[in-house]
This record gives structure tokens, C-alpha cells and sequence, in this order.
């Protein structure tokens, strides 16, 4: 087994028939890189000695650490069987749950897969993903049995048990692709069903049969599933380097027992006996207790040489048993003290595992050229889309799919599925080669000369008369100028495209155009003429690009080699193009190609962490790094929120770690730390509840006169606050010049959704009408007129009754940042100011006397001020409306004159104050002619600072006291949560959600399978940690994905303090039980450094007051 | 120390000493360490949990209890747990270390989140958040002051963190109406205090639409009054310029 030279594998390429792109899939530690190293072995890559332990396709440091795979990676093999020689494309994938979606990556490149199984663990969570996965894209599986010699060694199972043990791993296996068969014929009936009905929709059919039988009887799917007589299963054991096939012991006994091959590879498999005396063959072994021929030919065998070699360790037994198969072993072998040695050498030779599985791969799995009409067209439509909505030139590429031929005229097709970092040091063109004899010879002179010109310098330096130092300083300055671009180039990561051609051949240089996904071939194909390529100059279209691929690789493992073409069918990388893929693209030469469909993740990335540089100052190098890790994994996701976080979000614990490696020690190279992300909440008020925290009904019961209101409540308000039983709020400014009486009412839901869904509109509106009091006008479009007119009556329909009458043309102002969920109602009698509603009332109102008050700007000023942060812990209201019944001025005029024209700056001061300034849009008011010639006139103020910003501070204190008088709640953001599972872990889903303040909104069993499908909601705030909890509770079994949905009142109130004789009952003095809401609050304040309410010690007794040494 | 050696003497263990001049005369009482400031703050409102004992002393660590004459006389009633009470919203004691530290890092958090809200990152235009504001000012070695408030002490870290960091207030966008006359005028004595103009027009008057650094807001503000007698307008557009939403880097 030499060493297989490039030139050889190049010219297989050309061979579309001899092709066969595959990949290894299987769970977490089935060995599927160990069985890629005795794969690798076979091509003399590595020494078959190492294959096993090396990992030959594990190239990162972490990889080779922790022992499992993270990156898919590719190798090209050559493979000869008789005559025919095959070129197999080799893909490696993990198995972690994390990686999947490199799974993805891997899986889309390929014809065929194998499927590993430990013969120990049989079928687990990933192989079910993986088998699911390589269904979904249509591609053919063959099945690995590994691991068998830990049946022999570790169980100590007899070959008969064994036997059965497989037998069993087999029907799991099969069952998973009977699953999925069911599944998949039942979903095309109910989209047939849907057809039919569609088509019946007139209920005319009174004797509508109804089909029973579910097409499922129908559909043939003999083809699917796995058996050792279809040569499509091989029984290995890759670390001892052994695996065959049936048809290989099939071939050895045909002519040692005189049966034909056909017979025996049918029955070797199976309930069949050998009849000793009749020298036939016999079915039902189970029923007569006769061993079945699988045992007493194969596994027989297997297990005496593993009794001989590693067991026993008996000497003579392993040298008659080496010669009768005819082997040769080298006497270094022999003697080796381990026995494994001894027995990978015997068995590499006997049944090579490689030879096994490679005739299986060639034999059963697809060429590119045999790539089936149904996945063609499912790759190609994008989406909902139906492949015969996709233009005619797009469909007439679907032949050019299935022809897959290398000729000059068909179009290169090209579908890149993820791009990986290199160093620069492993690129081809860098990396050191070997030197040829001229190089070395033209070194030394060069060498020689140089050590000339050094003596000579020295010889000058002593008689500096002859020096003539021209050219030594030349030189070396010339040798500093290469140096330092390469100490640059190292530094740089390359991005390579982990690609497969489809049609076409691929050349070096060439032209191409780069799809993005969502690029619409119909679209392009009308701006763009006829014939072109991507040579020309064309018109922009979005998602196409131009560019040229610099450089074709082979991938081969940890090592690149470059090519100069590459024909169809082929797994390839391509150099250069960071610049336009970002993480998977489609390349073509022709714009008719549609984009290929999305890869399908089976996980979506869910755990969300905040990164941050462990020095501020190298937040650039972060941001530049996180680009880099977002184009490199298939999976994670990076964003800046609005808060500043830049958040990372992964797919798991284990995909997050090494995300971070990445982030650490190639793409940002500082030093970082993730945290938990901040959580967002919102303040509201609520209706006074009814019953309290016991469920007994408030009202009837007694108030025990409780100890923690000693102080009394009215001193909770400071002077000039005055607040009524019914919680309106009369509050005076300090110079005692104006008063303002305010009432917060709680929103009702809807309403408060409303608001949030048409933020836009309100901003809109709201400019208009800052435009308007200038005195000039914004055009709007009708169809925004008309959508504000919608929002109106929404509006209109959702607040009736009669708390609410005319509430919508009483609204003065929304708020936070004008145009958030909150309302300011103006109930103040006899003011009657411009409607908000202007831009879509002008027409009939213009005549009409309304006037805006003096201040008016002032008392929205507070009100924005007081919704952007609640009392509670000074996060953005929500859902609350904020109604002025009163509002009384008494002030000599002077005073108006000279502050309403100081109100800007004065607004600015008191906004600064507050330190709570941001998004405000404030604006002065156009002053009248009068007031300005007076304003000078009195430029003294009051010992309490400019009127309009005393307004401002008595408005936003009010706003925060009537907030404050009615129940408080805080709400929180909530993620629905869609998790699949199976039945036998249903109950720990449970747990975990309820343990995270879960709430489970529906549950329903997928059809066909045994997967649960629960949906439920789940507090962000808990979201820290679920997935990874979820797994490790359900080994695996559940997969949850979240998703952001809506803000929801916690139900607990964070000021509760038990009042009632039945809460004293219950909860006891200190009601010192988990409060939800008030550990959130808690939380938020101890963040935003504000006041929390806790005691340094809760015991005052039972704390340490002495020193050690006292 | 290995052996134990008897010290003559006596401490009092878990006391802290409050003490309070009235009349003339010093009055001090027995509390639990560590409880007295919750007690102010309204955390704790047992009062058996602050108190070592109700009765009120002249000397707490010699144990001589106030004479009842003397307690009447100052503060007008005889009702120790009223006296106590008393003393303790205005007593004078010595914050423990505890204590101390919780203020400070109390103080330390406030001053990040001021210092966070204020200011933005200039090439992103976003925010800092809190966490990375500490550990920057951990950096620079801050130190709390107790005395000064936060706020002034968030503008001094500002200043002091713009040496490490990229970091600055975030602008003000404003726009000036100014009658033309004084336009050309004012805009030359305006220009040092703006950081970026992003429109200007000139036809009857002179409208501006600029980004300036907080500071400098009431000086504009001054001028335009002064210099223009009130014709020139000025207006806030926003008072905090920063990237809002979202953004998924690509």
C-alpha cells in the first residue's frame, strides 16, 4: 500500500462514474475517526500502526485534546478493486450534538453516507439525528457495525449472544428508518389531502370514501433499510483494524463447503442452520436451538483468534491460526508484549477494514452522475417555492444536474456549503517545500558572498578610507522589506470554501458569478442580457457578484494541494473568496442557477452569552474577530444589541466553548470573557387584584396592624405630594406656582400590543406634528395616511367602555422616546389642545380654535422622562396610561415671559439632572414677538431654578407617584420555547421547564413517529443555562429552540408583604419564600448600583465578630 | 500567638457604639454591628435586631447606665425604647468595614451605569456596557469618594478613561435657526463648540443641524440669546446620538 500520488487521484477526477463522494456520520465516540484513519491508512498517508490513535482528520489542538471531532474535514482516496480504480472523497463529521450543523456542511456535499453504530451502545441520539439528516437530503446510508471487539472483551458475550446483540442493533436501526419512511408518506398524504380537498371543496361528494390504508402499503421500501444480505452493513472493529462483509465470507467458504456464493451470502446471514449430516443449509436455527451459520462460520472464527491472541495469549495457537490463514507476521509482531499488536497486525491482514468498507462504499453507494431527479429538484428550489415556478432556463439546468459531466459547454455549478479559516502556513503556496539543487547552490553563493562582504566591511571599518559601503546597506534594507510582509501574511487567517462541483469543470482564474441565498434567478434574468457571463461588465443585481477563483485546492486532511482544474462531482476548496461568501453561496457561470436550498440545521443556535475584551480598549480587535468566527462556523451567530453587548450565540456549551478558543487564539488573539447577557424588563401597573396571595378573597378580612408599615404611609411622601385613596396624585412645584393632579391607569393587553406593533406610524405622526406647530408641513404618503387612519380605529375599537370615552382624541402624548407603549391622556377640563391625530384630520379641523397652553411642552417632557424609567428599577414603563386631571397655573405674567423663553435650556438642565436624557426629542416653542422683546426684562429667577424645568421635575415626580399608587408589576421578556422529545423523557422536560418557571402551553405527538413536539414559554431571564440543562436531563433526547415572543406580567408583586390573618397563616412574619418578581428587581437594582432593600447581615446574633488572633 | 494569654482587657464582641450629644451631656447605646446603617436605611425594621439591650448608657464599654434624671431632663421622656430610637436616627457611630465596602461598591456601580449611559463608543456609536465600564475603571485604579456624588465623580472618570480607551459623551444633535444677518457672524464664533455639522442651510436665514458634545450646551445656548436678542432660535433634536436596534455583524 504505497503512497498514492497526486497525479493519479487528479486524473481519477476527470472519471465522473469512478467518483464517490461520502461522509462518516454517527453519535459522540462511535469511532467514526478512527474508522476515517483506517481508511486513511489504506492510501499509505499515515502508517496503519498509528491509524486508531492518530485521528489523522482531527487537525485542531482541541480536537486531538478533548477527543472528539469538531470540524468536518475532507481527504481524497484512492481505492482500486480488480481493474476499476475509485476516487472516494472522504468527509469526516462530528458527532457532538453541537456540530451538527457541520454535519449539515458535510452531509450536503455528498452522495452517500456511512452510518457508524457502536455494537455496544447501539442507536442513540445522534444516529437518529444523522439518519434523519442524510434522510432529508436524499442521500444513500450504509450502515457501520463498530466496536464489535468490545462485545468480545468487555461484555464476554458468546458468539451467539452476540449474535442476537446484533440482530437487535440492526431493527434499531431499521425501526429509525421506518420511522422516517411512515413519517414522510404520511405528511405527502395530508398535502394530498389538502390537494383533494382543495379540489372538492364543494361539498357535493356525499359518498366520499375515506382512504384507510394511508398509501403506506403502497410505497415500496424494501430498498431502505439495512441488511447484511444487501451488502449494505459491515460488521468492523476500526481500532483493531478488522471488518468485513457477508460477501466477503461468503467468497471464503463457497468453495470450502462446495455452495454457490449467492446461496451462501443469502442465508449467511439469518435463521439459517448447516445440516452437518445433509451438508445443506436449513432455515429456522432459532426454533431447532442449531447455531446459526453467521455464528458458526464468522463469529466463531473471530472469537478464537481473540481468545488465542489477547485471552490466552497462547503461543502455538496463534501461529497455527495465522497459518492456516495464510498470513505472514512479522516476528517483531510476535513478540510485542501488548497483545493488540499482534492482533491488528493479523487482523489488517486477514480482513482489512478498509478493503471491507471501501468495496461497500463503491459497490452500494451512488456516483455523482447517478445524483437522483428528486434531489435535484429539491436542492434547487429555493423555500416554499415549487421547482416548477423556478424560470424555464433554470429548469433546463436540471438536466445539466443529472448529466454531472466535465465538458466545456456545460455551465460550472458550484455549491460552496461553509467556509474554514487556514493559517496562511497551510497553504500550498506558502508552505516550505523542499529545495531543489539550483536553489541550494544559488544559496550558498549568496551565503559566501555575503560572508565576503562582512570580512570586506570589517577590513574597511579598520582603513575607513577604502570603505565603500554602498552596497552592504542595500542589501540588508532589501532584506528587511521581504521579511516584513510575510511576519504580516502569517497573521492574516485565510478563508477556503469547502465546495463541490455539480457541473462544469472548474479552472483556476476564472469568472464566475457568486449567488447569494437569496438570490431570485427570475429577477436577474430580465435585467440581465442574454448570454452573458460573468466576464462582462454587468448591471448590479442583488445577491449576484463577480469574481474570479484565485485558487483550487484538494483537500487532503490537514493538507491543501493545489490544482489547477476540477471536474464535476468533485469535493474541492476554493481560495479567496472572503470577500464574497459569507457562509454558504452557490457559483456559477451561468445566472440562470438558482441558489441552492438553505442547508437544514438540526440545531438552532441558542445560547446566547455577552462578549467582552478583557481590555476596553481592544474592542476593535473584537469586533473584527467576531466577523471572522461568524464567516468560519456554519452555526454561530454574532450581534450588537442595542445595550452595546456584542452577544454571541452558539449552539451549545461545548460549541460555545470552543467558539471561544477560536475568538481567543486566531481571530481576535486577546484575551475575552463571557458573561450572561443583561435581561431586559419592563414596568407596568395592574388592576387591584382581587383575592390575595393565599387566594382568599381581599375586602372581608381584617388588616393585622403589621409591624413593617410602622412608618406611616402618607410620610412616605415628600412635602407638596398629595396622593387620594384612589391613587390621583396632586403634586406642586417648589416655588408653589403650578399643580398638577395625575392618575395612572393600567392599558389593557391588546392595546399595549398595538402600540408596540405600530411604533413606526407613531413616530410618523408624531413628526408631523412637530412640523406642524413650526408652522410647515410633511408630505405622507396615502398609504401611510390610511394605515394611521387603521391604527386609529384599532385603537378606537380597543378602548371602549366607560372609563375610556373619547380617550383616543383625548391622547396627548405616547412615550418612552415618543412613540412607545405608554399613553398621556389629557383630561384636563377646558384644554383643548392639537389632536395627535392631525396628519389625517387637517382637512377639517384647521378652522378651530386650539391653542397649545403655555408649558404644554414641559408636562410631555416629564412624561417621557417617567416612562423611560419606572421607580422599580428604572427600566422603561410599558402598558401604562398616564392621565392629567389637572393643571393649574398661577403666576403673574412676567413670569411666563421670561422662562417660557428660557424653557430649552432649562428643559436640558433638568433633563441632565436626571441623568436619564437619552431619545428625547424636545423643541422649543415659537415664541411670540411680544415675549421676546420682553424677556430681558426679568432675568432674575426664582431660588428654585427656571420654572418650566421645575414643571418638568413635578411632572415626571408625579408620574412616578401615581405609578408607585396603583399595583406594581414587573414584566418580563419571554421566550417560546418549542422542544422535540421522546415519550420516555417527557417527564424530565417537564421538570426542567417547571424549574425554570417554565409554563407548557401545548403538547402534541408528531405523526408517525414517537417524538413529542411541546411548545411553552419560558422568562428570559431564566433562558441562562436551559439548553445545556435540557440536554444533559434528558441525555440528549430533547432539542429546544427558543425564540423571542412577547413581554408578560409576572403575577407576583414585588413590595408584597403578607397583610391579611390567612397570609400570616400562611407565609409567616417575614414571608421570606421565593418572591420571583422581587429577586429580579433586585438583581436589576444591585447592577444599576441603585438602593436595594437588604440587610448586610439577617442575624444579628449569629454573626463572627471576632478576628482570628483576638 | 500559640499560647493563649488572658489580656486584662475586656472587649466587647459584636457591639457597635452609638453615641449622641444632647444637653450637654454624652449618651450612647449597645447596637449589633453591621445593623445600624440598615436600620437608617429602612432595611431592617425589627428593633430587637439593631439593639443589644434598651437601656441607654453614659459608657457603653464600662457598663454605666444613664441616669433616668439626666435622660428625662434631655430628651423629655423617660421611654428608653423611644430614647433608643431617637438615638439612633442621630447618633453618631463608626461604620464598619463592612458596611463601608457595601456603600462603596454601591457607589462604584452607580458611577458605571452614569459614566455607561452617558457616554458611546465613537467608531460604533454604540454604548459601553456597565460591565466593561468597571473593568475599565478597575484599570485606571478609581477610587470611590464617598463624599463626592456620583455624578460628579462619573464625569471625572469619563475624563479619565478617554486616556485608555476609546470612549466619549455622546453628542447632542441640535438645530439653530439664525436670522441671516448674524448668521455669518455667529456661525464663526459657534464653529470651535460644534463637533460635526451634518446640514446647513443658508437662503433667508441660517438653519443648522449639528452634533455637539454635551458641555458645551449651555454656552451655545448663552451665545445664540446674547448675540441674536432672541431672534435665533435653537432646538434639541436629540439629546443623545447613538445607533439604535440591533445589528447582526456580517
Amino acid at each position: 500500500m504505497g503512497h498514492t500520488s497526486l497525479e493519479k487521484l487528479i486524473r481519477l477526477q476527470r472519471k465522473t462514474s469512478s467518483i464517490r463522494n461520502i461522509c462518516i456520520l454517527a453519535h459522540v465516540d462511535h469511532g467514526k475517526t478512527t474508522l476515517a484513519d483506517c481508511l486513511v491508512a489504506s492510501n499509505g498517508i499515515i502508517s496503519t500502526r498509528l491509524a486508531g490513535k492518530l485521528r489523522y482528520l482531527d487537525s485542531r489542538e482541541d480536537e486531538q485534546i478533548r477527543g472528539i471531532t469538531m470540524k468536518s474535514s475532507a481527504i481524497s482516496l484512492h481505492y482500486a478493486a480488480g481493474e476499476s480504480e475509485y476516487l472516494i472523497n472522504l468527509i469526516d463529521s462530528p458527532g457532538h450534538v453541537d456540530f451538527s450543523s457541520e454535519v449539515s456542511t458535510a452531509v450536503r456535499l455528498c452522495d452517500g453516507a456511512i452510518v457508524v453504530v457502536d455494537a455496544v451502545e447501539g442507536v442513540c441520539p445522534q444516529t437518529q439525528a444523522v439518519l434523519r439528516q442524510a434522510w432529508l437530503e436524499n442521500i444513500r446510508p450504509v450502515l457501520v457495525i463498530n466496536k464489535i471487539d468490545r462485545l468480545i472483551i468487555e461484555l464476554k458475550l458468546s458468539p451467539q449472544e452476540a449474535y442476537t446483540h446484533l440482530q437487535k442493533i440492526l431493527e434499531q436501526v431499521n425501526a429509525v428508518t421506518g420511522t422516517l419512511f411512515t413519517s414522510k408518506v404520511l405528511e405527502e398524504r395530508a398535502v394530498k389531502e389538502v390537494e383533494v380537498q382543495e379540489a372538492l371543496s364543494e361539498p357535493s361528494s356525499g359518498e366520499l370514501v375515506y382512504d384507510w390504508s394511508a398509501g403506506l402499503e403502497e410505497t415500496d421500501d424494501s430498498h431502505l433499510y439495512f441488511s447484511p444480505d444487501q451488502g449494505n452493513v459491515v460488521f468492523a472493529s476500526a481500532i483493531d483494524s478488522w471488518g468485513f462483509s457477508i460477501h466477503q465470507f461468503a467468497q471464503i467458504y463457497c468453495q470450502k463447503m462446495g455452495v454457490r456464493s449467492e446461496v451462501l451470502q443469502k442465508t449467511l446471514w439469518g435463521d439459517f442452520y448447516l445440516n452437518a449430516k445433509a451438508k445443506k443449509i436449513m432455515k429456522g436455527a432459532q426454533s431447532k436451538g442449531k447455531k446459526p451459520l453467521f455464528v458458526q462460520l464468522v463469529l466463531d472464527n473471530i472469537w478464537s483468534l481473540y481468545d488465542a491472541v489477547v485471552t490466552r495469549r497462547d503461543k502455538e495457537k496463534v501461529e497455527k491460526i495465522v497459518a492456516s490463514l495464510g498470513l505472514t507476521v512479522m516476528a517483531r509482531d510476535l513478540r510485542h508484549s501488548d497483545p493488540k499488536v499482534l492482533l491488528s497486525a493479523i487482523c489488517s491482514q486477514w480482513l482489512p477494514v478498509s478493503q471491507a468498507v471501501l468495496s461497500m462504499v463503491c459497490e452500494k453507494l451512488p456516483s455523482p452522475s447517478e445524483i437522483g431527479a428528486e434531489r435535484v429538484e429539491r436542492l434547487m428550489s429555493v423555500g416554499t417555492r415549487r421547482f416548477d415556478s423556478l424560470p424555464e432556463k433554470t429548469q433546463e439546468l436540471k438536466q445539466v444536474f443529472l448529466d454531472c459531466t466535465s465538458e466545456e459547454t456545460a455551465p460550472v455549478i458550484v455549491f460552496v456549503s461553509k467556509m474554514f479559516a487556514v493559517d496562511s502556513k497551510a497553504l500550498p503556496q506558502n508552505r516550505q517545500r523542499p529545495l531543489t539543487q539550483e536553489e541550494i547552490t544559488q544559496r550558498r553563493d549568496l551565503a559566501r558572498q555575503r560572508h565576503a562582504e562582512k570580512q570586506a566591511a570589517s577590513q574597511s571599518a579598520e582603513n575607513p578610507e577604502s570603505a565603500n559601503a554602498g552596497g552592504t546597506p542595500a542589501v540588508t534594507s532589501a532584506n528587511t522589506l521581504t521579511v516584513k510582509p510575510t511576519a504580516e501574511e502569517e497573521e492574516k487567517e485565510h478563508f477556503i470554501a469547502f465546495a463541490r462541483v455539480y457541473s462544469g469543470v472548474v479552472r483556476r482564474g476564472q469568472r464566475v458569478f457568486v449567488l447569494g441565498p437569496k438570490y431570485d434567478p427570475a429577477l436577474s434574468l430580465r435585467t440581465l442580457p442574454d448570454g452573458c457571463s460573468a466576464a462582462d461588465p454587468l448591471p448590479s443585481v442583488p445577491h449576484l457578484a463577480c469574481c474570479t477563483l484565485e485558487h483550487l485546492y484538494m483537500l487532503m486532511g490537514r493538507e491543501l494541494e493545489e490544482l489547477e482544474e476540477v471536474p464535476a462531482g468533485n469535493v474541492l476548496g476554493i481560495g479567496g473568496m472572503e470577500e464574497f461568501i459569507l457562509k454558504s453561496a452557490t457559483i456559477s457561470t451561468s445566472p440562470a442557477c438558482p441558489p441552492f436550498t438553505p442547508l437544514n440545521f438540526e440545531a438552532t443556535p441558542i445560547v446566547r452569552v455577552a462578549i467582552e475584551p478583557k481590555h476596553p480598549s481592544e474592542m476593535p480587535k473584537l469586533v473584527r474577530g467576531m466577523r471572522l468566527l461568524n464567516q468560519a462556523d456554519p452555526c454561530a451567530e454574532v450581534l450588537i444589541q442595542e445595550t452595546g453587548e456584542h452577544v454571541l450565540v452558539t449552539a451549545g456549551e461545548v460549541h460555545l466553548q470552543r467558539c471561544l478558543d477560536d475568538l481567543r487564539e486566531r481571530f481576535a488573539k486577546i484575551g475575552i470573557s463571557a458573561s450572561k447577557p443583561i435581561i431586559p424588563f419592563r414596568e407596568t401597573v395592574i388592576r387591584p387584584p382581587k383575592v390575595d396571595m393565599v387566594n382568599e378573597e381581599m375586602g372581608r378580612q381584617q388588616k393585622v396592624a403589621v409591624i413593617h408599615q410602622a412608618k406611616d404611609e402618607q410620610s412616605k411622601y415628600p412635602e407638596g405630594v398629595h396622593v387620594d385613596s384612589t391613587g390621583l396624585v396632586t403634586l406642586t412645584t417648589p416655588n408653589k406656582m403650578a399643580t398638577v393632579g395625575i392618575r395612572a391607569v393600567p392599558l389593557p393587553e391588546e392595546v399595549t400590543r398595538l402600540l408596540e406593533g405600530n411604533s413606526e406610524l407613531i413616530r410618523t405622526m408624531e413628526q408631523f406634528s412637530l412640523f406642524a406647530r413650526e408652522g410647515k408641513t410633511l408630505e405622507i404618503s396615502q398609504k401611510t395616511l390610511e394605515e394611521i387612519q387603521g391604527f386609529k380605529s384599532k385603537l378606537e375599537g380597543l378602548l371602549q367602555g366607560h372609563k375610556w370615552r373619547n380617550a383616543v382624541e383625548r391622547i396627548w402624548a405616547f412615550g418612552p422616546r415618543r412613540c412607545g407603549p405608554n399613553i398621556l391622556l389629557n383630561s384636563v377640563e377646558g384644554y383643548r389642545r392639537p389632536s395627535v391625530w392631525q396628519c389625517v384630520e387637517r382637512e377639517k379641523e384647521k378652522s378651530e380654535a386650539v391653542m397649545l397652553r403655555d408649558f404644554d411642552n414641559s408636562i410631555v417632557s416629564g412624561f417621557q422622562l417617567a416612562t423611560l424609567s419606572g421607580p422599580m428599577c428604572e427600566e422603561p414603563l410599558m402598558g401604562v396610561c398616564f392621565s392629567v386631571e389637572s393643571w393649574e397655573i398661577k403666576f403673574s405674567s412676567q413670569l411666563t415671559q421670561q422662562d417660557s423663553v428660557e424653557e430649552d435650556s432649562v428643559s436640558q438642565q433638568a433633563l441632565e439632572a436626571d441623568n436619564n436624557a437619552s431619545g428625547r426629542t424636545a423643541q422649543s416653542i415659537i415664541l411670540d414677538e411680544n415675549l421676546k422683546k420682553s424677556k430681558r426684562k426679568g432675568d432674575t429667577t426664582d431660588c428654585y431654578g427656571p420654572f418650566s424645568g421645575q414643571l418638568i421635575a413635578a411632572m415626571k415626580e408625579a408620574c412616578r407617584y401615581a405609578f408607585q399608587a396603583k399595583p406594581q408589576r414587573l414584566m418580563a421578556a419571554m421566550y417560546t420555547c418549542e422542544i422535540m422529545a421522546t415519550a420516555d423523557v417527557l417527564g424530565r422536560v417537564y421538570g426542567v421547564l417547571s424549574k425554570r418557571e417554565g409554563r407548557v402551553l401545548n403538547e402534541e405527538m408528531k405523526e408517525g413517529t414517537d417524538m413529542f413536539i411541546i411548545r411553552a414559554v419560558l422568562p428570559v431571564a431564566e433562558s441562562f443555562g436551559f439548553a445545556d440543562e435540557m440536554r444533559k436531563r434528558t441525555s440528549g433526547l430533547a432539542s429546544p429552540q427558543l425564540v423571542f415572543s412577547h413581554w408578560e406580567v409576572i403575577s407576583s408583586d414585588p413590595f408584597w408583604v403578607p397583610t391579611t390573618e390567612e397570609e400570616y397563616l400562611h407565609f409567616g412574619e417575614k414571608a421570606d419564600s421565593a418572591n420571583q418578581a422581587l429577586k429580579y428587581m433586585n438583581a436589576v437594582r444591585k447592577r444599576k448600583g441603585l438602593y436595594v432593600e437588604e440587610k448586610i447581615v439577617e442575624h444579628a446574633e449569629k454573626q463572627r465578630t471576632l478576628s482570628k488572633n483576638k | 500567638m500559640s499560647i493563649f494569654t488572658p489580656t486584662n482587657q475586656i472587649r466587647l464582641t459584636n457591639v457597635a457604639v452609638v453615641r449622641m450629644k444632647k444637653g450637654g451631656k454624652r449618651f450612647e447605646i449597645a447596637c449589633y454591628k453591621n445593623k445600624v446603617m440598615s436600620w437608617r436605611s429602612g432595611a431592617e425594621k425589627d428593633l430587637d435586631e439593631v439593639l443589644q439591650t434598651h437601656s441607654v448608657f453614659t459608657n457603653v464599654s464600662k457598663g454605666q447606665v444613664a441616669k433616668k434624671d439626666d435622660l428625662s431632663k434631655s430628651f423629655g421622656t423617660d421611654d428608653l425604647t423611644e430614647i433608643c430610637k431617637q438615638i439612633l436616627a442621630k447618633g453618631e457611630l463608626q461604620v464598619s468595614d463592612k458596611e463601608r465596602q457595601s456603600q462603596l461598591e454601591q457607589m462604584f456601580r452607580d458611577i458605571a451605569t452614569i459614566v455607561a449611559e452617558k457616554c458611546v463608543n465613537p467608531e460604533t456609536k454604540r454604548p459601553y456596557t456597565v460591565s466593561l465600564i468597571e473593568r475599565a475603571m478597575k484599570d485606571i485604579h478609581y477610587s470611590v469618594k464617598a463624599s463626592k456624588s456620583t455624578k460628579q465623580q462619573a464625569l471625572e472618570v469619563i475624563r479619565q478613561l478617554k486616556e485608555s480607551m476609546q470612549i466619549q459623551r455622546a453628542h447632542m444633535r441640535l438645530r439653530f435657526v439664525l436670522p441671516a444677518r448674524e448668521g455669518k457672524r455667529l456661525k464663526e464664533k459657534l464653529k470651535p463648540l460644534v463637533k460635526v455639522v451634518e446640514s446647513e442651510d443658508f437662503d433667508d436665514q441660517l438653519e443648522m443641524v449639528c452634533l455637539i458634545d454635551p458641555g458645551c450646551f449651555r454656552e451655545i445656548d448663552e451665545l445664540i440669546r446674547c448675540e441674536t436678542k432672541g431672534k435665533g432660535s435653537l432646538e434639541v433634536l436629540s439629546l443623545k446620538d447613538v445607533e439604535e436596534g440591533d445589528e447582526k455583524l456580517e
